[in-house]
C-alpha cells in the first residue's frame, strides 16, 4: 500500500474577509501539531501568524469571512483562481456570520447612522457566504470552527482521505456524550436538531441550548422546530428570531426567519442629509432586501 | 404463601441499604445506579444511598420530562430517565481497530484491546432487561460477534429493581417485557416504604443474597409488592396492541402517513440514540498526520442520518426523513422480529420523551395486540470477529481508464477451501474499509476488480505487484451456482455489475456439460468502459455461450450494438421457461432486467441479483445495509427476487 512520499509538500494559503480572525487562529490553537503540520505543508500565506506575504497558487487556501465589500469580492475571484482546493471555514464564510443580518435591512440607512462619513465606506449591500460567488470545496462550519475538525481535515489532505466531517445533527454528539435534552427535561429552546454538529456539543453541555453556529445540517426541519418553540411558549416572531444568529443567513434558517418577523432591532431613521452623489451602496450581484431569494444554494 | 424460606426470598429494611452498595463494591467494582443531574435522573456512580433520587421521580409525556418531588423515602420511584444501559456495555464511541503502514509499505492490521472496567448496575428494571437481552441477541446471537460487547456484557453484575411508578410515556405491558422482574438479573428488588424484598437469580446474585442482613419477608410484605405491581401494570394498561402488527406494518410500506410524520420528525437521532437496543454504528479514521498509524473508531449512528445510508458516486437509498422514519419503525416493530426472533422495542418510551418533536410511538402504530413471547436469552455461541488478514498483490491489470483487477494471493496457513463467501471488506490504513465483490477465485487468491469512485478505491487501484493489502475473509453469500445445474443460464451485469457474475462464467466454463444453454449480456457506458473484452471476445469464440455485448453511448471506432443491456434481448428467442438468471448492475438496470426476464418467463424464485447498500462492517453487526428484513452483508449480497418480494424495486427502503 506504498505511496509516493516524495511529492512536493503542499501550499497552503489562509485568506481573510470579513470576520475576526478567530478561525484562523484556530490552526494557531493546535499547539500540540502546529510544528508537524509547518513540517508536512508550506504555510505560504498567513496574516495572523506572518508578516511574510505571499502569492498564489495554492494547493489550498482557507478562506474565513463573509464577502461583505466590493474589494473582497475581486479579492474571493482572484484566490479561487490561484487555489486548487478552496475551503471556507467559519459561520462568516459558511453562511454570511453575524454581518448578514444587514442583508434583512436597509443598508445604507445603518452606513449612514453609524460611520460621520458614509460616503467613505465601501461596501456591498449584502455580506454574502463565500459559495454565493465561487465554486467552494469543502467546508467547516463554526463560531469558531472546531480544531479538532480543522486537524482533521489537515490530516485528510496529507494522506489522501475524505475528512471525516459527519453532517448528523448536534443532537448525536449531545446524546453520544451522555447529555440531557436541555429542551426536554428543562424546557430550554435548542437548535440542535437542525444544527450541523462538529462543536461536540458544547452548549447544551453547560445548560444552554445550541444557538445553531455550525449552521443547518442536512434535512433541517425548522418548521416543525419552530412550531415546537410556539409549543413552549414563544411567540412565533421569538421562535423566528431563536434562529437569526450567526448562520441565520443561511437556508433554511433564512427562509424562515423571514416567514416569521425578520431579525431583531429596528433600522434606524436615516439623517436628514443626503449622502453625496456617487457614495450610495455598491449594487451586490445578488438582490438585497429579499433575503429569501438572494444568495446561493446552502 | 405462608412459609417463605431465607434462603429464597429476603427482607432489606431501609437502613441496611448501605450493606447492599458496599458488598456491590466490594470487589473492586463500580457501581452505577440513578442520580440526580442536570435536570433528571441519570444513571452514573453511586457510592452511598445519599447518591440515590430519594423521594424524587419524573414526569414524562411525549417531548417533556420534568423532575418532581415525592417527598418520600423511597430510592427507586421514577421510571427510566435519558440515560440507557446499553451505553455501558456497548459504549457510545470505542476505537476497535489499529493498523499501521511501515515505509515499505507493509499493512499490519491489530484489533485494539479494552480495559473492561467492573461494573454492577443498580436499578435496572424489567424493560431494560429485555433490552439487554436483545442486544445479546444482536451481538452474540449470529456468526459473528461483538467480542468487546460480550466481555462488557458478562462482567456487569445486575441488580433489577421492580418499577412501581410508570411514567404516562411507558408501555413494557404491550411489548410484554414488564413491569414485572422475570429474569436476566443476578439480584432483584422490590421496593416497599420500609425496605426492600429481595431475591437472588444468579449464583452471583446468591453469593451477595446470602451475606446481606436480610430479615424474613413477611407474607404482608409480599401481598404489598403484589398489589404495586398490579397498580402499575393498571397505570400503564396496554396502549399498543401487537398482535399481527408485524404483517401490518409490512402492509403499510406505501401508507401517505409516513410523509406526514416526516412534516413533525426533527430526523435528530434522539429516539435512536436513546433507545436500549438500537444498535446501529458507523466508523472513522484517526490517523497521524502520514497516515502511518490509524485507529478506526466507531460510533453510534442512526438510520436517521443521511450519512448512514449513502452510497458510492453521492448516491443514497433513503434520502428523505419519511424513508428514514419508516425504516426505523418498521425494524423496530417487524422485520426486527425476522432478523432476531424479537421485537426491537421494550415499551420503555424513551424515544416518545426524549423527542423533541414530542412523537408519539404509540400512536404512529394504528393497532394494537398482546406482546411477542421473548424466548429465553439465546444461549450465544462462542463466536468470532471478522479478522482481517494482509493479502499480496500478485499482479494488477488496467482494465479501463479507473478499473483494476488485482490478483491477490492469500497469505499462508488459510483453510482457502473452507472460506466461501461473495465479498471482502478491503482495508486501507487511515483511509477506511470498502465491500469489494470477489469477480475470480484462484487456487492461490482471488481476484477483485476495483473502480476508482473514491479515495479507498483509489489506492486500492494504484497498488502494484507485492504491495500488501488488508482483506476479511471472504464474506456473504453468493450466486448459487448450483441450482442452476441442468439449467439454461442468463447472465445480465450492467457496468461494474459483471465483475461479481464473473466466478459464474468461470463455473461454466470449466463444467460446461452440466448446464443447458448460456447467455451473457454485458452493457457499459461507453466502450471504454467495457470490461474483460478479450475474455468476453474468448468466450464468444467458443460457440457454446451466447455473448452479447452494448454501450449507452458509442464513439467513433464502435461497430456493435448500442443501447441500454435489456435491448440485447428483449426480442431474443430463448424460452426462459427453463432458466436461472443471476443479475447484477445498478439498481435501476436491475429493475428493467427483472421485468425483461420476467415477460421471456423466468419466475421470481429463478431470478437472483446482487444488492447493493452502504456496508461498513460487513458482518451484521452495525446495521448501515438493512433492507427489509435482511442485511445486506450477512443475508446477501444475492438474493432471489421472490426472497426481496415487495422490498424489490421500492423507493426509500
Amino acid at each position: 500500500m506504498a505511496r509516493a512520499s516524495t511529492t512536493p509538500r503542499p501550499r497552503l494559503g489562509v485568506v481573510k474577509l470579513a470576520s475576526c480572525d478567530g478561525c484562523q487562529l484556530m490552526l494557531l490553537n493546535l499547539e500540540d501539531e502546529l510544528l508537524a503540520i509547518a513540517d508536512r505543508i508550506d504555510i505560504v500565506e498567513f496574516p495572523e501568524a506572518t508578516t511574510h506575504r505571499s502569492s498564489g497558487p495554492y494547493d489550498v487556501v482557507l478562506v474565513e469571512g463573509a464577502v461583505s465589500t466590493p474589494e473582497q469580492l475581486e479579492q474571493i475571484h482572484e484566490v479561487r483562481r490561484e487555489a486548487k482546493l478552496l475551503v471556507t471555514i467559519g459561520a462568516c464564510a459558511t453562511a454570511g456570520g453575524i454581518q448578514a443580518m444587514r442583508n434583512w435591512r436597509d443598508h445604507d440607512a445603518f452606513r449612514a447612522a453609524v460611520y460621520a462619513h458614509p460616503e467613505y465606506i465601501e461596501s456591498l449591500a449584502t455580506a454574502q457566504p463565500v459559495a454565493d460567488y465561487v465554486k467552494v470545496d469543502a467546508e467547516l462550519r463554526g463560531c469558531p470552527i472546531n480544531a479538532g475538525q480543522l486537524l482533521e481535515l489537515v490530516t485528510a489532505l496529507l494522506t489522501g482521505r475524505r475528512p471525516d466531517l459527519p453532517d448528523e445533527a448536534v443532537c448525536a454528539a449531545c446524546k453520544r456524550a451522555g447529555r440531557v435534552c436541555v429542551m426536554v427535561s428543562q424546557g430550554i429552546p435548542c437548535l440542535g436538531p437542525v444544527t450541523m454538529t462538529g462543536c461536540g456539543a458544547l452548549c447544551p453541555g453547560f445548560d444552554r441550548g445550541c444557538y445553531g453556529c455550525f449552521g443547518p445540517r442536512e434535512s433541517a426541519n425548522v418548521d416543525s422546530l419552530s412550531r415546537g418553540f410556539v409549543h413552549m411558549g414563544r411567540t412565533p416572531s421569538e421562535a423566528g428570531r431563536l434562529f437569526a444568529g450567526f448562520t441565520g443567513y443561511a437556508e433554511p434558517f433564512r427562509g424562515l426567519i423571514t416567514e416569521l418577523g425578520g431579525v431583531p432591532g429596528t433600522t434606524p431613521v436615516p439623517r436628514a442629509t443626503a449622502a453625496p452623489e456617487g457614495a450610495a451602496g455598491h449594487a451586490a450581484p445578488t438582490p438585497a432586501g429579499s433575503p429569501a431569494q438572494a444568495g446561493g444554494q446552502r | 404463601m405462608t412459609t417463605v424460606t431465607k434462603s429464597a426470598i429476603g427482607f432489606l429494611p431501609r437502613a441496611g441499604f448501605q450493606q447492599l452498595i458496599d458488598l456491590l463494591a466490594e470487589d473492586g467494582r463500580t457501581v452505577i445506579g440513578p442520580t440526580v443531574a442536570d435536570g433528571a435522573i441519570v444513571y452514573g456512580e453511586v457510592r452511598a444511598v445519599s447518591d440515590l433520587p430519594k423521594g424524587i421521580g419524573a414526569e414524562q409525556k411525549p417531548g417533556s420530562y420534568r423532575l418532581v418531588e415525592h417527598g418520600d423515602e423511597r430510592l427507586f420511584a421514577y421510571a427510566v430517565g435519558p440515560t440507557s444501559w446499553k451505553r455501558f456495555v456497548f459504549p457510545p464511541t470505542l476505537e476497535t481497530r489499529e493498523a499501521r503502514r511501515d515505509e515499505d509499505g507493509h499493512v499490519s492490521f491489530a484489533r485494539v484491546a479494552h480495559e473492561i472496567p467492573k461494573l454492577a448496575f443498580l436499578g435496572v428494571r424489567a424493560c431494560e432487561l429485555a433490552a439487554l437481552g436483545i442486544e445479546d441477541r444482536v451481538f452474540l446471537g449470529g456468526p459473528y460477534t461483538d467480542e468487546d460487547y460480550r466481555a462488557r456484557r458478562s462482567g456487569a453484575l445486575i441488580v433489577a429493581v421492580q418499577c412501581a411508578e410508570p411514567a404516562s410515556t411507558c408501555f413494557c405491558t404491550s411489548m410484554g417485557t414488564g413491569p414485572g422482574i422475570r429474569d436476566g438479573h443476578d439480584l432483584s428488588l422490590i421496593e416497599l416504604d420500609d425496605g426492600f424484598i429481595v431475591t437472588a437469580g444468579s449464583p452471583a446474585g446468591s453469593a451477595i443474597f446470602d451475606r446481606l442482613d436480610l430479615a424474613e419477608a413477611s407474607t404482608d410484605q409480599l401481598g404489598d409488592a403484589s398489589d404495586q405491581l398490579v397498580a402499575a401494570r393498571q397505570r400503564i394498561g396496554d396502549p399498543v396492541v401487537t398482535a399481527g402488527l408485524h404483517d401490518r406494518l409490512l402492509a403499510q410500506l406505501d401508507n401517505p402517513h409516513w410523509a406526514e410524520v416526516a412534516e413533525r420528525c426533527l430526523s435528530c437521532t434522539n429516539c435512536t440514540m436513546s433507545c436500549p437496543t438500537c444498535f446501529c454504528t458507523s466508523v472513522g479514521q484517526r490517523s497521524d498526520l502520514d497516515g502511518h498509524v490509524a485507529v478506526t473508531e466507531r460510533r453510534w449512528d442512526s438510520c436517521f442520518t443521511k450519512g448512514f445510508s449513502a452510497v458510492a458516486l453521492g448516491g443514497n437509498f433513503r434520502p428523505r426523513v419519511q424513508d428514514r422514519y419508516r425504516q426505523w419503525l418498521t425494524h423496530k416493530f417487524a422485520t426486527w422480529i425476522d432478523q432476531f426472533g424479537t421485537s426491537g422495542c421494550v415499551g420503555c418510551g424513551r424515544c416518545i420523551a426524549w423527542c423533541p418533536a414530542g412523537i408519539d410511538v404509540r400512536e404512529e402504530l394504528n393497532r394494537i395486540a398482546p406482546p411477542p413471547q421473548i424466548p429465553a436469552k439465546p444461549k450465544a455461541p462462542e463466536g468470532q470477529a471478522p479478522i482481517t488478514r494482509v493479502f499480496r498483490v500478485e499482479a494488477a491489470r488496467q482494465e479501463t481508464h479507473d478499473t483494476v483487477t488485482l490478483a491477490l494471493t492469500r497469505p499462508e496457513g488459510m483453510d482457502w477451501e473452507k472460506e466461501h463467501g461473495e465479498f471482502v471488506m478491503a482495508s486501507v490504513p487511515a483511509v477506511g474499509s470498502v465491500p469489494i465483490s470477489i469477480s475470480r477465485r484462484l487456487p492461490t487468491g482471488m481476484e477483485l476488480t476495483i473502480r476508482a469512485v473514491g479515495p479507498a478505491t483509489t489506492i486500492l487501484t494504484g497498488l502494484a505487484h507485492g504491495a500488501e493489502v488488508g482483506l476479511s475473509a471472504p464474506l456473504g453469500h453468493g450466486w448459487p451456482i448450483e441450482a442452476a445445474e441442468d439449467h439454461d443460464i442468463v447472465i445480465v451485469g450492467g457496468g461494474m455489475g459483471l465483475p461479481p457474475l464473473r466466478p459464474i462464467v468461470d463455473e461454466i466454463v470449466a463444467h460446461r456439460a452440466r448446464y443447458g444453454e448460456v447467455h451473457i449480456y454485458h452493457g457499459a457506458r461507453t466502450p471504454g468502459d467495457l470490461l474483460y473484452t478479450s475474455e468476453l471476445a474468448a468466450w464468444a469464440a467458443r460457440g457454446d455461450l451466447d455473448v452479447g455485448v452494448t454501450v449507452d453511448r458509442a464513439d467513433e471506432h464502435w461497430l456493435g450494438r448500442v443501447g441500454i443491456v435489456t435491448h440485447l434481448f428483449d426480442h431474443a428467442r430463448w424460452d426462459g421457461s427453463r432458466a436461472i438468471a443471476f443479475v447484477c448492475g445498478p439498481e435501476r438496470m436491475i429493475q428493467a432486467t427483472v421485468s425483461t426476464l420476467a415477460s421471456h418467463g423466468i419466475t421470481p424464485d429463478r431470478i437472483f441479483i446482487s444488492m447493493e447498500r452502504h456496508m461498513e462492517c460487513g458482518v451484521g453487526l452495525c446495521g448501515h445495509c438493512q433492507m427489509g428484513p435482511y442485511f445486506v452483508c450477512k443475508d446477501g449480497p444475492v438474493f432471489s427476487l421472490a426472497q426481496l418480494g415487495d422490498v424489490f424495486g421500492r423507493e426509500g427502503i
